[in-house]
């Protein structure tokens, strides 16, 4: 028997032309989270497939390390024993007129071999190649020219260093910057005008295929014993293993992070868009219930309908995905790309079919679709066929009217029955409107968290300037006693000062152990008894945690803390005794005296100044780093650049699901009350009044939810704000709320919906009277 | 005349499928009159109810309820004429079903300068102890009075029934007729009401029979009598 085709099928045809704008905008809002998403994961895959595959292609480095001076070749061989090879990588750091500082390579040809992004190579000895993003940044382009003081360079190409895949000047920088530091390449040439005494004495190393480590704990172990035989031939000054290399595995690990907050967006979203389709069509069962009692008494079965109202919402997701997936693989997949290449100094990708992404992005959300129609349409389907031929669509026997006080104004009670009545898509909205602020909210507070980031570091600076001053690690060198004293000695003398507002304090830096969240450096400092700058009572071997520590790790006064050295298992334990209000970093303040014993360090030993005003008469070659403010907001910065335009996108995105979200559901609600909207116009109710009774409902319940929504996000962002940054950031930046973000989102929130109410107004101006004369009753 | 109707005209369609429905309807009703409109299906009875009613629009002609004519009133003037002139009750009883019987006859009260008390009206109505109940709890009689109730409850000038009875039983729809007639009675309602049902002509005291668009036959009932004697 040929198996017939149902004839309800032709009805949907002209079902969407009926409904050609709630079929339009779900599409839209589909097929922009679908498309974005996809697009997202697709530049994720073939960017990360790009850089991993780069550690093989440009022949990523193992690990680097500098030296005070340049090795001899009896040194070289010495290290080259353990079964490395070593690279010379010197760099000479020119401080440009444009305010940034450029570290300048010699063109490498066998480890970390350069990817070249655009124009060439420089060949002359006043070309130079630049990093690309930096260029970026600094709006450069290849012909243009850098400046130093003593310099001039002609940029020449632009290029990807694949050990800087992101720009941390210093590995132990909370945060890479982009905007004052970048890396270039000089021919041979060029890069010989550099005098030694100009130089970083700045190598790398491979290992030999026979000792490659396998995983991250047999480079931790290899590394280390790698660290044993280097110190015993030179002296280090950074010892940077490769997975301890942020210039090269922050880029990695953030991948992965991204991609799992994409996903979960957009399910959030799909599942969002299911409910709405679910409540849209379970308005169409009540409207077509008579006929659906008919249906169901000639024989349809249940089956047959739940896949007849099924099918428009599968299309149009069905639709969503393919140009979804389509617009993902063009247009988002470039602006997602070019996200990653604003944050990122990344070598060129290929684009790559992602079955992952499609797996997520378009199997995965369909199957929830799928389901959650399928589950809400069955049990709307559910009834016997009398109960809708009689228009009885409830299931507990006849549903009864909640009692009102008849001294409630009617207005007010019609609009509670109203609100009543359409609990289900009210419920739906609230969730809606949660998510939609949520992302609103994320949107709105990143910049605002970051600016007043800075305005609190400005505000409690310990100082003006820190010097934190270079110890030779021979000074540090426990198996060579003397020699280290010595070395300490002559180091004490050369870093002295005559700057009257210097005042010595000892840095020692210890780790957090490595539990729940990633080991983070935490700085110790030692200050004097009676510091100008600290102002805290030591008295009694008391210890301070700084503000941002407390904060971060919820670490309160009386707590014990137990930290490490970071190559050593030796843990130490310290007993909080308050906390000092500085936000700067991740630190302890103790008594100079109290740290310097602590660690055996001498009773004369520091190693940095704190001072309001500029140091200059110190030795350079003993200055490690010196934390003023603008080294301090390195991070917030960089999150602005890196994130900026995400966030705009973040924002326009939540208003508009927020307005999509809106419509469908006041759009139901007055469609189901079309009816009684065209009795009320037969007896002569005037469109504003209408609009008064069947809108301001929604109008309340948006204004309740918007409201209501505001702690519960606020509560959910301060947790995600908190996993995000003990996750994903070294160091700690404050979650802030400031008060005018609410005021931001109810404004953005009402005015989208005076957007939606207006064109509900019209729809009740559009319904016919004859609507009230059909005989659906 | 109370309500005057002069050669109104109706076709829907147009070109060869175009169907005259109303063919130059002229009446004239007093205040105060309970007026039948009897006829066959397809007469046009109930278009000329609604355009009447102003919920549909002539052709030509003119209506005019205590002189003022409705010919060229934009849609906020019509929805004022409706608001100040009429109720309505159609034959499916079209209340709000998210409303108790209270609260949809409230929706009436609403529009009214000076309604009726609602809970006296609930009393006549004979549903003072349902007033609690929503649409859907109620029988299709009590439904009925409940949309009597939201017409009436204004205190219309004019009472329009579009077949109020015809989806109830004998017993119930002698009630519903009954109930319309004390409550016009009572407020001084001016009723006009299209049915098929020959007998209900026996309460009217006005007749109309129309017929393929056309007022076939027009007269005032000599012997007229309560609606509780009508038989069918």
């Amino acid at each position: 028997m040929v198996k017939k085709k149902n004839p309800l099928y032709r009805r949907l045809p002209r079902e969407l032309r009926s409904e050609l704008g709630k079929y339009l905008v779900i599409f839209l809002l589909l097929t922009g989270s679908i498309g974005f998403v996809s697009g997202f994961l697709v530049a994720d895959g073939s960017i990360l497939a790009a850089y991993e595959e780069s550690f093989e292609k440009y022949n990523i480095e193992d690990g680097n390390f500098r030296l005070s001076e340049k090795m001899n070749r009896a040194q070289q061989s010495s290290i080259e024993d353990f079964g490395v090879t070593l690279y010379d990588n010197f760099y000479a750091t020119e401080n440009l007129t444009n305010g940034s500082r450029l570290r300048i390579f010699q063109d490498r040809s066998e480890v970390n071999r350069v990817c070249l992004m655009e124009g060439r190579l420089p060949e002359t000895a006043d070309e130079i190649a630049i990093d690309r993003m930096y260029a970026d940044n600094h709006a450069l382009s290849v012909g243009d020219t850098l400046q130093s003081e003593s310099r001039s360079f002609t940029i020449s190409g632009l290029v990807a260093l694949p050990d800087y895949s992101c720009l941390f000047e210093d590995n132990g920088d909370s945060m890479f910057d982009a905007l004052q530091f970048g890396v270039a390449v000089m021919s041979a040439e060029g890069f010989s005008t550099f005098r030694n005494a100009e130089l970083t004495w700045s190598y790398s190393w491979k290992y030999d295929a026979d000792i490659a480590p396998a995983d991250e704990d047999a480079e931790q172990e290899i590394s280390e014993e790698l660290m044993k035989v280097m110190l015993s031939e030179v002296t280090l000054e950074a010892f940077v293993p490769r997975y301890l290399n942020q210039a090269i595995m922050f880029t990695g690990d953030d991948f992965s992070s991204d991609k799992a907050m994409m996903t979960a967006l957009l399910y959030m979203v799909m599942a969002i868009m299911a409910f709405v389709f679910a409540i849209t069509t379970g308005a169409t069962i009540a409207k077509e219930a008579n006929v659906i009692g008919v249906l169901r008494a000639s024989g349809y079965t249940r089956g047959e309908l739940i896949r007849h109202y099924m099918t428009m919402p599968m299309l149009v997701t069905l639709a969503g995905m393919l140009v979804g997936n389509l617009l993902g693989y063009t247009i988002f997949k470039d602006l997602c790309a070019g996200m990653y290449y604003g944050s990122y100094s990344l070598p060129t990708y290929e684009t790559r079919w992602n079955a992952e992404a499609f797996l997520l992005t378009t199997l995965a959300p369909g199957v929830l679709m799928l389901l959650i129609n399928f589950v809400l349409l069955r049990r709307a389907l559910g009834l016997s066929p009398l109960k809708f031929l009689r228009r009885d669509l409830s299931r507990k026997g006849r549903s009864r009217a909640l009692p009102l006080h008849g001294r409630i104004p009617f207005f007010t009670r019609f609009r509670l029955r109203i609100i009543f009545q359409n609990a289900g898509s009210y419920a739906i909205l609230f969730v809606g409107v949660l998510f939609a602020n949520l992302l609103l909210m994320f949107g709105l507070i990143f910049p605002s968290v970051l600016n007043h980031y800075q305005e609190t570091l400005t505000d409690n600076l310990l100082c003006n300037y820190q010097y934190i001053l270079q110890i030779p690690l021979s000074a540090m060198n426990e198996e060579r006693k003397l020699e280290s004293l010595l070395s300490m000695l002559l180091f004490s003398l050369d870093a002295q000062t005559e700057n009257e507002d210097a005042e010595a304090f000892t840095a020692y830096s210890l780790v957090t152990l490595e539990d729940e969240y990633k080991s983070e450096e935490i700085l110790l400092y030692g200050v004097a008894a009676d510091s100008r700058y600290i102002d805290a009572d030591f008295s009694e071997e008391q210890i301070y945690i700084s503000q941002a520590y407390a904060e971060k790790f919820g670490t309160q006064p009386g707590d014990t803390i137990t930290l490490k050295e970071e190559y050593e298992d030796e843990l130490y334990e310290f007993t909080v005794s308050g906390v000092y209000p500085y936000e700067g970093a991740l630190a302890l303040f103790m008594e100079q005296d109290y740290l310097n014993a602590y660690f055996d360090l001498g009773n004369d030993y520091f190693s940095g100044y704190f001072s309001d005003t500029e140091i200059t008469d110190l030795d350079e070659q003993y200055l490690s780093s010196v934390i003023d403010l603008d080294a301090l907001t390195k991070i917030s910065r960089q999150l602005n650049i890196s994130m900026g335009t995400m966030m705009y996108m973040v924002d326009a995105f939540s208003v508009v699901m927020f307005l999509v979200l809106i419509y469908l559901l006041s759009k139901t609600i007055i469609e189901k009350n079309a009816q009684s909207i065209s009795m009320t116009k037969i007896l002569g109710y005037t469109p504003g009044e209408i609009g008064r009774l069947y809108i301001l409902s929604t109008t309340l319940v948006v204004v309740l939810c918007l409201l209501a929504t505001l702690p519960l996000e606020t509560w959910i962002m301060y947790w995600l704000f908190r996993a995000v940054m003990l996750t994903s950031i070294s160091g700690w930046i404050p979650f802030y709320m400031d008060p005018r973000i609410y005021v931001q989102m109810f404004a953005l929130g009402i005015a989208a919906y005076a957007l939606v109410a207006l064109l509900e107004l019209r729809k009740i101006r559009r319904i016919p009277m004859d609507e009230a004369l059909k005989n659906v009753e | 005349m109370f309500l005057e109707i002069q050669e109104i005209r109706k076709s829907f369609g147009s070109g060869e499928n175009r169907t005259e429905v109303l063919k130059g309807v002229s009446l004239a009703v007093e205040k105060g009159e309970f007026c039948v409109l009897l006829g066959p299906p397809g007469s046009g009875k109930s278009t000329l109810l609604n355009i009447i009613g102003g919920i549909d629009a002539a052709d030509s002609g003119e209506i005019a309820i205590a002189g003022e004519h409705m010919s060229g009133m934009k849609e906020r003037r019509l929805t004022d004429y409706r608001r100040r002139h009429l109720g309505y009750v159609f034959q499916m009883y079209n209340l709000i079903p998210n409303l108790t019987v209270q609260e949809n006859i409230e929706v009436g009260a609403y529009l009214g300068e000076d309604p009726l008390d609602v809970d006296e009206l609930l009393h006549t109505l004979g549903l003072y102890e349902h007033q609690k109940k929503i649409p859907g709890q109620l029988s299709g009689g009590q439904q009925q009075r409940t949309a009597i109730g939201r017409a009436v409850v204004k205190k219309p000038d004019i009472l329009l029934c579009d077949e109020p009875t015809g989806a109830l039983d004998y017993q119930t729809s002698r009630e519903i007729l009954k109930l319309i007639e004390t409550v016009s009675r009572r407020y001084g309602s001016t009723v006009l009401m299209v049915t098929h049902n020959d007998a209900i002509q026996r309460m009217a005291d006005r007749v109309v029979r129309l017929r393929d668009g056309q007022i076939r036959d027009n007269r005032l009932n000599e012997r007229r009598v309560p609606a509780e004697e009508l038989e069918w």
